[in-house]
């Protein structure tokens, strides 16, 4: 009999990319579902004994729905499939009693050697596609399929940052909209609390791409961050926040385009990044910063250092003549992966 | 395109001494691998001198520990890393590039860091650009400067040097929306010279601007550093409190309204009395705006004048 998977991701992009890594000669089953609720009903009604389960989710994400499953001891193997794999992350989830993790995009030797060794398959490794060969057209399957791409390139910054700070982040899902670079206040100020902000800019390039990349600082949090980097703290305060924004701010926008580089197969130029503005208005920064660009297509997502007080945004901004090049280039990465390795 | 081999030696090799940027290689024991002409013209070091030798035993003058720090991501997240002008003026003492007519002794620099990977893919060498930024960074100061220059220029009344209408109506809006958030206690006073047109009918214009910088400095004076004061219109002063309930306030309305009575202004000759009255109102969430805590305290003013002038009343 097949064996019943279930596939749990937010992203359409990410479930396909998924159910595409499977090997052809697996003998399964599969189902999908977009969150953690529906993962825990579909595993309840027998359509889950191997779950692959992201993490970060609407409505249940991959923590409170693991959280569930090992309350109510439900019987399904779990493995986590995630483009965020912190170390602490990785704790939680498997003291919650998942097998293992995979990085997205799917690593499918990963995959492969975890199948063998939970003696869940071991033969050929060979994968084509099976769902939904057709292209992705629909704008909001593009949208999908980027918002994945930044998902994973934003995760994976966030990675890095829990690394030089020693502490646990947490990630929300990253917004994408289509805005007015004039609306870009309110977008912003959605996700950030503080008045008073600083910010760090860095543009990027390639040929057909290109956008801009803003990471923002909230007001309070550099006291904190300044103790968790660990600066000789002989210095003045002025210079230790200089200091700490440039390596904060050097950390994400260098882990997130490498990881974008990756996805979409290509290499960034990168500018030397500038501060936009210290301890500033952010109405006022953003008045006298955003000159161009009538529409862009805003990526944010909101850093979090919990017990810290520490919060910073991560913004991604391409104008509207990149986008398309981004759509096309994030939905067509899919036919990369697939196949032998 | 084939190219001999020779040729494109010495081709990159011209190209490398016309480069007006600084490029340095190091590998992972930060020994110098390649010092291109920029970084022999500035930093007198001769490449031959350099090459093999250890960046820090080169220049004592770099912090090991931070710079270190800063390389340590390019080789453990094969991610460039910058470092600003902003953050450090240099990575390498140079003299400025122009000795007569730069304003700065030391060039200023952009440094990017970039990793170098092997045949594997790991980061095995760290490339690092030196960009002269000096004249960037001189003209960003010469306009912040000019910039604040003006700022502190246009939120100051020219009589009196306290804070003009304008400005101090920006920080007690800003005020205002702290304490939506906070919820604070602090004060607002308005302040006003009694009969000031008496005095100007009086004793002329002149000297009624003599009594009102004198008023000024008498508020100057009572004032802490935190409180915001400023000349609210012609004879009219306000001062915002910031962390001080009614009561507090009102000790600092009574010993302004005790100093203004109690010397009187020399002006030409001219001893000239005056008194203010003086209205506070404390914040209260109930201020749909900070124009109606304004309004409190203008309503106590008015009460002062109404009870015969010379007098505190709050709100």
């Amino acid at each position: 009999m097949a064996l019943p998977v279930l596939i749990c991701d937010d992203s359409k992009f990410a479930r396909k990319q998924m159910a595409n890594s499977i090997p052809d000669a697996w003998d399964v089953d599969i189902s999908f579902a977009e969150n953690g609720e529906q993962a825990i009903e579909l595993i309840k009604a027998g359509k889950g004994d191997v779950v692959f389960l992201d993490l970060n989710m609407p409505v249940l994400d991959g923590y409170q729905t693991m959280e569930i499953i090992r309350q109510q001891d439900l019987p399904c193997m779990v493995i986590v499939v995630s483009g965020d794999v912190q170390a602490q992350a990785r704790d939680r989830m498997l003291k919650m009693g998942a097998i293992d993790f995979i990085r997205k995009p799917i690593d499918n030797a990963k995959l492969m050697s975890i199948l063998s060794q939970y003696g869940l398959y071991s033969g050929d490794a060979t994968a084509t596609k099976k769902q939904d060969t057709e292209k992705l057209i629909s704008v909001e399957d593009k949208i999908d399929a980027y918002r994945e791409v930044a998902n994973v390139a934003m995760g994976r910054a966030g990675e890095q940052l829990a690394d030089l700070f020693g502490e646990f982040i947490k990630l929300p899902v990253p917004n994408v909209n289509m805005i007015e670079s004039n609306e870009l206040q309110m977008a912003i100020a959605e996700i950030q609390e503080s008045d008073y902000v600083s910010a760090v800019s860095q543009g990027f390039s390639s040929i057909g791409l290109h956008g801009e990349a803003l990471v923002i600082f909230n007001e309070t949090s550099f006291d904190s961050m300044i103790k968790l980097l660990k600066y000789d703290q002989r210095q003045v305060t002025e210079e230790l926040e200089v200091e700490a924004l440039m390596d904060v701010s050097n950390i994400l926008t260098g882990a997130c385009l490498n990881a974008l580089s990756e996805q979409l197969s290509t290499v960034f130029n990168r500018s030397h990044p500038i501060i936009l503005g210290r301890h500033c208005d952010l109405e006022e920064m953003l008045e006298n910063n955003v000159s161009r660009w009538n529409r862009v297509l805003a990526t944010e997502i909101a850093y979090e250092i919990e017990n810290h007080d520490i919060q910073f945004d991560l913004l991604l901004l391409f104008p509207s003549d990149a986008v398309d090049n981004l759509m096309k280039a994030s939905s067509g990465r899919r036919y990369e992966r697939t196949g032998t390795n | 395109m084939n190219v001999p081999a020779q040729i494109s030696q010495q081709l990159t090799q011209q190209f490398f001494s016309s480069l007006e940027v600084g490029l340095v290689v190091l590998d992972e024991n930060f020994n110098v691998e390649v010092w291109n002409q920029f970084m022999q013209s500035h930093s007198n070091i001769a490449q031959q001198q350099a090459l093999g030798k250890n960046l820090f035993a080169l220049f004592p003058e770099v912090d090991e520990v931070w710079f270190r720090s800063k390389v340590k991501p390019v080789f453990q997240l094969n991610t460039p890393a910058y470092i600003i002008a902003e953050q450090r003026q240099y990575l390498f003492r140079f003299d400025t590039y122009r000795p007569v007519t730069s304003a700065s002794k030391y060039m200023h620099q952009n440094v990017s860091l970039f990793p170098l990977t092997d045949a594997s893919g790991k980061v095995t060498k760290v490339c690092i650009v030196v960009y002269d930024v000096t004249d960037e960074m001189v003209s960003r100061k010469q306009f912040a400067d000019a910039n604040n220059k003006l700022k502190r220029m246009s939120r100051i009344d020219g009589l009196t040097s306290l804070n003009n209408r304008r400005y101090w109506e920006e920080c007690a809006q800003h005020e205002y929306k702290r304490l939506g958030r906070s919820r604070g206690q602090s004060s607002l006073i308005i302040l006003d010279i009694d009969h000031f047109k008496k005095i100007n009918d009086t004793y002329g214009h002149p000297a009624g601007d003599e009594v009102i910088r004198y008023c000024a400095e008498i508020i100057r004076k009572t004032t802490r550093e935190t409180d915001v004061c400023g000349r609210y219109g012609g004879e009219e002063f306000t001062i915002l409190l910031p962390d001080t309930d009614a009561e507090q306030a009102i000790l600092v309305g009574e010993r302004l309204r005790r100093k203004a009575a109690l010397k009187s202004v020399d002006y030409d000759g001219e001893e000239i009395d005056f008194t203010i009255s003086v209205g506070i109102a404390e914040f209260h969430p109930r201020f749909n705006t900070h124009t109606e805590w304004l309004e409190a305290a203008d309503k106590a003013l008015y009460r002062a004048k109404q009870g015969g002038r010379n007098q505190v009343v709050y709100e």
